[in-house]
Parts: structure tokens; C-alpha cells; sequence
């Protein structure tokens, strides 16, 4: 089980748009994923569920990922986020 | 006759109300309301049997499929519309409806709990609504909307085939907004009339109700809020009312109103063979609106002598703007015109923009002035093309003409026909057979054409004057627009000036001009447009006979001397009441229909 933190760096949050993006990149592992905010957890590969994380710029979210290809689902999907999906820091 | 005095008497308790909107098809309609629930679905909560499980899932994952293959159409307008960024909206409500999560959850509440599925779809949208709606950033509680989006989709699409069986047949629809579909749907149920709290007199649900012979009133503010299934109501298509318990009083008002009417339409059925003729023994040809396919026995049965306007639209909307290609269009466009042949039909090349059909995000702040009808066109020849294809194709099943909506500047009849030709060429290289005459005509609703209509006559072989539109620049008037509705008035000096220089010019240059806006289907009109010059008119088919009716009592001397007076009068209450008088005059049992219809609404 691999755990990372990560922030929401791009000024719109994890609205709709990112939110397929995160799904989509997570439907290529077979690995578990989920994504926990204050305590609440979600799996991430659900966009309903991403998107009631309700998340802002700037909100720190705890990603976890099990599985046989958690390392490189670990390394795709933070890397999503470290560019802020493409979007205005 | 006993049942209905029961009906009378069971409501004398409670008190007449009535209800004030838009009359846009005529006609009495009597009996229960049935309240159709379009827009605000009704969601309710019942347990199911272990032996309708199994249905109940298949139900649910064949809604789910319906509504994804309903978004991949509006992803696909759209991002051809609009671009990836407006379409990345529809996109992801797509992903809702694949997402495992949501799906697996809804099947486990109908097998485990035994919830049935439109509530085990709102259980779980719910709750991550009210999470989205608690975060307190203003962003998500609006993105809850999309999951609302998603559900109502999905519960409409669980319910479809079931609606229409829930309909009582006999009754009057009471909706709170319907489309050209439903109406077509309802029309087999045999309803009365339907009455909504929206909708304007162009949409396509007023035309389709009068195409249909349906009465309807629209534009009833909060009348579905008013109003309950089995309430015994009144609708008068003829001044847009709708009466609920209707006292004993009112009510014989209308039923003699329905009588009258019913006479009226049986006279009406004799008009049809007899020739549309003055009485000086000049031809008025008159032609059909129309807009379905299903529509095209009306021709015929109204005693048209072809189709003045064939909107095209609806042809897109209802076969899907993807799937809707060359090859389907001319199948839809060979079949129409052979079966009227050797009548002739004018289809009008597909007119969006102003009100009609651009994808709800692209908003333009004066669509009426903006991107509409030949300028789409001309910006996506990959529209115009395969229609022109498909046209002239069908030109050789039986006699077609081409109308092109919305012309405003000469330059752009130049590029259409540019574009024609090269059409044309390609055809001919490949051989494929089409009518090398195919007329062309443009539609006058804009003043600078009509203003230089001499001009314009030189480059098309026919005109077709659009009078609402025509009436609503000329006069700059919104005729949705309470504040100024009483401002639109298509009989105005200007309007029929306008009109006179039209059909003079065309008149000229040697080339046929017909009528085909609202103004064509208006009895107390036709005497004036006949002493204007007007020599075709093209209306919605059941009003045909009725125009047949007052051209049958016109003489072309005394038509121009009425139009000359008109021509005179700018109080609209003074016009309305020297064309009623000339009525009287000519027509003396239409016009005692006339003045019944408008006594009965003054009773109430």
C-alpha cells in the first residue's frame, strides 16, 4: 500500500473537469485508490465521489493506493496533480 | 347528455377559477385535467417482490444505456458547436452515469433492500448532493446541479414508455412545458387539448397542436401549481384561457361555442374539393406549413396545393444532428416529395439561431440579431452541404423548390449559390441525375431585403415573406415581451407597405411570391393581402379551409379598395373593426362564429 499527501494547486479546485481527469488516469491501474479529506474517504475512481470531496484550491487530500500496480498509479495520478491538471495555479 | 349535468352539478360547490394565457390553437376543449409531470419528475417509494428484482435491474441498466447514448448526441452538437470546453460538461455527467460506484450501489438497493430503482437513484444522488451542497464553497453547491441533471436523465428515461400509458385518455393535458414529441405522443391517447405554463406561439408545440387539430393555450404562469389530476376544466384555444370548475353558466357558453365550432368545421370539411377561387374567378393558391413527415397527408386532406414551407428543423432534432446525413435526409426528403407529387414542396434549408435549437450554453445576447438561419449556414458548409446533396438528389422523385432562411445581405445569396454550383458540378461530374432548375427562393423577413426586394428578385426564382419575423424587425418588437406585445401588430401601415413593395417588385421581375407567416393563416387578413397582390398563401393546413372560405367571398376590386383604407389606419382597435365589419359583410356566418368565440370569453 503506497500513501501520499497532495494539495490542490489550480485556482478552480477539483471541479468537474479535473475530476474526470483523476477518474480516467485511475481507470488505467487495476490498483485500489482512494482519496480521504478531514476523515472522509472516497474511492477515486467514482467522479460522483471525487466530486463530493468538494475540494478548493489549496486543500490537502490523502490519496491511497493498493494493488499490483500502485507504484506507477501512485506516480500517474500525483503527477496529475502536481500540474494542477493542467489549469491556472 | 345526463352524465354531463352530473359533472355540473358534483362541482357547483367550488369556485370558478380561471386561468389567463396564450391562445395558440384553437378550438374548446371540455373534460378532466390530467397533470403530466415533464420537467419535475415525481419520484416515488415502493418496495419491490423478490420476483421483480431481476426486471428492475435490467429496467435501471437499460436507462442508464438510453440516457449515455442520449449524452454522446449532446456531446457530440456540442463540441462541434461549441468546442471541448462547453462540451466537457456533458462529458463528465456521462462519466456519472459509468460510474461503478454509483452503479453498484444502485443495484444493491434494489436487490438488498428492495427499493425500486428511480428511488434507490435518488437515495444515493442525494446524499452526495447534500455533501457537495454542505461544503460551503458556492463552485460545488452549483456542480450539485449536474448530479440533478444526471437523475432527472436517468428517471426520465426509466419512465419512457410508461408515460404514455399513464395518460388518461380523454383528457386535458396540464404540463408545466411539452414538446413537439410529447404532443405527438399524446395525440394518440386521444387527448382534449393541453395547457402549459410556458412556451411561445411559434415553438414548435403550438404548431404542432394546430397541425393536429389539438386545442391549446400556453404561457399559463404556475398553472400546473393550480391545478390537480381529475379537476373538470375548460380550455379555450381561441382566447388562451383555462377555466377550472367552470359554473353551470360558463359552461353552456361553451359548450354552444363547441358546437358552433364543431358546424364550423363540418362546413369547412365541403370547402376542401371546391376550387380556392375570388369571385371574380382569380386563383389563390393556397399551400401548407409543415414540419413532420407524419404531417404530410394533411396536404391532401385540407385541400392544399403543396407545401409552402417545409421546416427542416425538426427533421434534425428528431434523427439527431450526427446521425441525421446525407443519405438519411434524402430518404426523408425523396419519400415526402414523391408522395406529394405531383404537388410541389418547399423545403426551407435548416434555420437555427433566434429562438430555435442552438445548444443551451451558446448564448448570444441578442440571438434575433445574431448568428441565424443562412449565416450558420454559410460559417458550416459541413451543415449546408450534405442538405444541398440530399435536396437535389430528391429533385428527381418530384417537383422541389429551395428556400434559404434568413437573408439579410446580397452578398450572402452570392456565396450560397457559389456553393450550390459547386454541388451542382460535382454532380454532374459524377453523373448523379438532379434537376438542373431547381428553383431557388430566399425567405423576406428582414426589412433591408424586403426594402430592396427589386434587387433581390434579379437573383432568386422565388420570394416567401416571413411575416413574424418580418413584423418583429420592422416594427422592433419582441413578441414574447408583455411589456410590448400590443406594439406587434403585423397589420400596420408600415407591415403592409412593406409587403405591397415585396410583392410588387416580385410582381416585376416576373416571379412568384407567397405569404408564410402567422399573417397567412388569419382570416380577417387574407381580403387585405389579396388587394395587396398577394396571390399565394402558405399556413399551418388546418386553416386552410377557413381562408378558402374568405378568399371564396372576395372580389379583387373591392379587395383593393379594403386595402387601400387599411393602409390608412394606424389605430389597431379601428383596423380590427372595419376588417371585422367587412367580414360581416361577406362572410355572415363565419363572422357569427367570430363574434361567438369572443362573446363566450367575455361572459367569464
Amino acid at each position: 500500500m503506497i500513501v501520499e499527501q497532495v494539495q490542490v494547486r489550480n485556482q478552480a479546485g477539483l471541479h468537474t473537469r479535473p475530476a474526470s481527469m483523476i477518474v480516467r488516469e485511475a481507470a488505467r491501474f487495476s490498483s485500489d485508490f482512494f482519496i480521504s479529506k478531514d476523515g472522509y474517504e472516497i474511492n477515486g475512481k467514482s467522479i460522483i465521489g471525487v466530486m463530493t470531496l468538494a475540494a478548493e484550491q489549496g486543500a490537502t487530500l490523502t490519496l491511497t493506493f493498493e494493488g499490483e500496480d500502485e507504484v506507477d498509479a501512485a506516480k500517474a495520478i500525483v503527477k496529475i496533480f502536481e500540474e494542477g491538471f493542467g489549469e491556472e495555479l | 347528455m345526463r352524465q354531463e349535468s352530473t359533472y355540473a352539478d358534483s362541482f357547483e360547490s367550488k369556485k370558478e377559477r380561471i386561468y389567463d394565457g396564450l391562445g395558440v390553437s384553437r378550438g374548446i376543449a371540455i373534460g378532466p385535467a390530467y397533470l403530466y409531470a415533464r420537467d419535475e419528475l415525481h419520484i416515488d417509494q415502493h418496495q419491490i417482490d423478490d420476483s421483480e428484482i431481476d426486471e428492475e435491474v435490467s429496467r435501471f441498466k437499460r436507462a442508464v444505456t438510453r440516457s449515455l447514448k442520449e449524452l454522446g448526441k449532446i456531446t457530440a452538437v456540442a463540441q462541434e458547436k461549441l468546442g471541448s470546453q462547453s462540451a466537457g460538461i456533458f462529458e463528465a455527467q456521462s462519466l456519472m452515469l459509468k460510474d461503478e460506484t454509483f452503479l453498484t450501489s444502485v443495484e444493491e438497493r434494489i436487490r438488498n433492500s428492495h427499493n425500486n430503482a428511480s428511488f434507490a437513484i435518488q437515495s444515493f444522488i442525494s446524499v452526495s448532493r447534500s455533501r457537495m451542497e454542505a461544503s460551503g464553497s458556492e463552485y460545488f453547491q452549483e456542480r450539485a446541479n449536474d448530479l440533478l441533471d444526471v437523475q432527472d436523465r436517468l428517471i426520465r428515461n426509466l419512465h419512457r414508455g410508461k408515460l404514455l400509458s399513464a395518460i388518461e385518455p380523454n383528457s386535458i393535458v396540464i404540463s408545466s412545458n411539452l414538446t413537439a414529441a410529447d404532443i405527438i405522443l399524446f395525440s394518440r391517447r386521444n387527448i382534449l387539448g393541453c395547457a402549459t405554463d410556458f412556451g411561445g406561439p411559434t415553438s414548435h408545440v403550438s404548431l404542432m397542436a394546430r397541425g393536429l387539430g389539438v386545442p391549446a393555450v400556453i404561457n399559463i404562469k404556475k398553472v400546473t401549481k393550480n391545478i390537480e389530476t381529475g379537476d373538470f376544466v375548460v380550455l379555450d384555444g381561441f382566447n388562451g384561457r383555462l377555466i377550472v370548475n367552470p359554473s353551470e353558466r360558463t359552461l353552456t357558453g361553451y359548450r354552444r361555442l363547441q358546437e358552433r365550432y364543431q358546424e364550423l368545421l363540418e362546413n369547412e370539411k365541403a370547402l376542401v374539393p371546391l376550387a380556392s377561387e375570388t369571385l371574380d374567378g382569380e386563383c389563390i393558391l393556397l399551400y401548407s406549413n409543415l414540419e413532420f413527415q407524419e404531417e404530410v397527408d394533411l396536404v391532401g386532406k385540407y385541400g392544399a396545393h403543396g407545401i409552402g414551407l417545409f421546416r427542416t428543423e425538426f427533421l434534425f432534432l428528431m434523427n439527431g444532428f450526427h446521425d441525421y446525413d446525407e443519405e438519411a435526409q434524402y430518404q426523408t426528403y425523396k419519400e415526402i416529395v414523391s408522395s406529394i407529387s405531383p404537388k410541389v414542396t418547399t423545403f426551407r434549408l435548416l434555420d437555427l439561431g433566434g429562438d430555435k435549437m442552438l445548444p443551451m450554453s451558446h448564448r448570444e445576447h441578442n440571438p434575433f440579431l445574431g448568428w441565424r438561419g443562412i449565416r450558420i449556414l454559410l460559417d458550416k458548409p459541413e451543415l449546408l452541404r450534405p442538405q444541398l446533396k440530399a435536396l437535389l438528389r430528391a429533385t428527381v422523385d418530384g417537383p422541389l423548390r429551395i428556400l434559404v432562411p434568413m437573408v439579410s445581405h446580397l452578398k450572402e445569396i452570392e456565396q450560397f449559390k457559389r456553393i450550390l454550383e459547386e454541388v451542382k458540378d460535382e454532380f454532374r461530374a459524377k453523373e448523379i441525375p438532379f434537376d438542373e432548375d431547381v428553383p431557388i427562393g430566399i425567405m423576406v423577413e428582414v426589412p433591408a431585403v424586403a426594402i430592396m426586394a427589386n434587387r433581390f428578385a434579379e437573383e432568386v426564382d422565388f420570394f416567401s415573406i416571413g411575416t413574424n419575423d418580418l413584423t418583429q424587425y420592422m416594427l422592433a418588437v419582441d413578441r414574447g415581451n408583455n411589456m410590448v406585445a400590443d406594439l406587434y401588430q403585423e397589420l400596420s401601415p408600415s407591415m403592409l407597405s412593406i409587403i405591397k413593395l415585396t410583392v410588387e417588385a416580385a410582381e416585376r421581375k416576373g416571379i412568384p411570391v407567397s405569404i408564410c407567416g402567422e399573417l397567412a393563416s388569419n382570416p380577417l387578413a387574407t381580403a387585405v393581402l389579396i388587394g395587396l397582390g398577394v396571390k399565394e398563401l402558405s399556413a399551418s393546413p388546418t386553416f386552410l379551409p377557413e381562408i378558402k372560405r374568405v378568399v371564396r367571398s372576395v372580389r379583387r376590386s373591392e379587395a383593393e379598395l379594403l386595402a387601400k383604407e387599411v393602409l390608412q389606419i394606424f389605430d389597431a382597435e379601428v383596423r380590427r373593426k372595419k376588417l371585422m365589419k367587412w367580414i360581416r359583410n361577406h362572410a355572415p356566418d363565419y363572422y357569427a362564429f367570430l363574434c361567438e368565440s369572443e362573446g363566450s370569453s367575455a361572459e367569464t
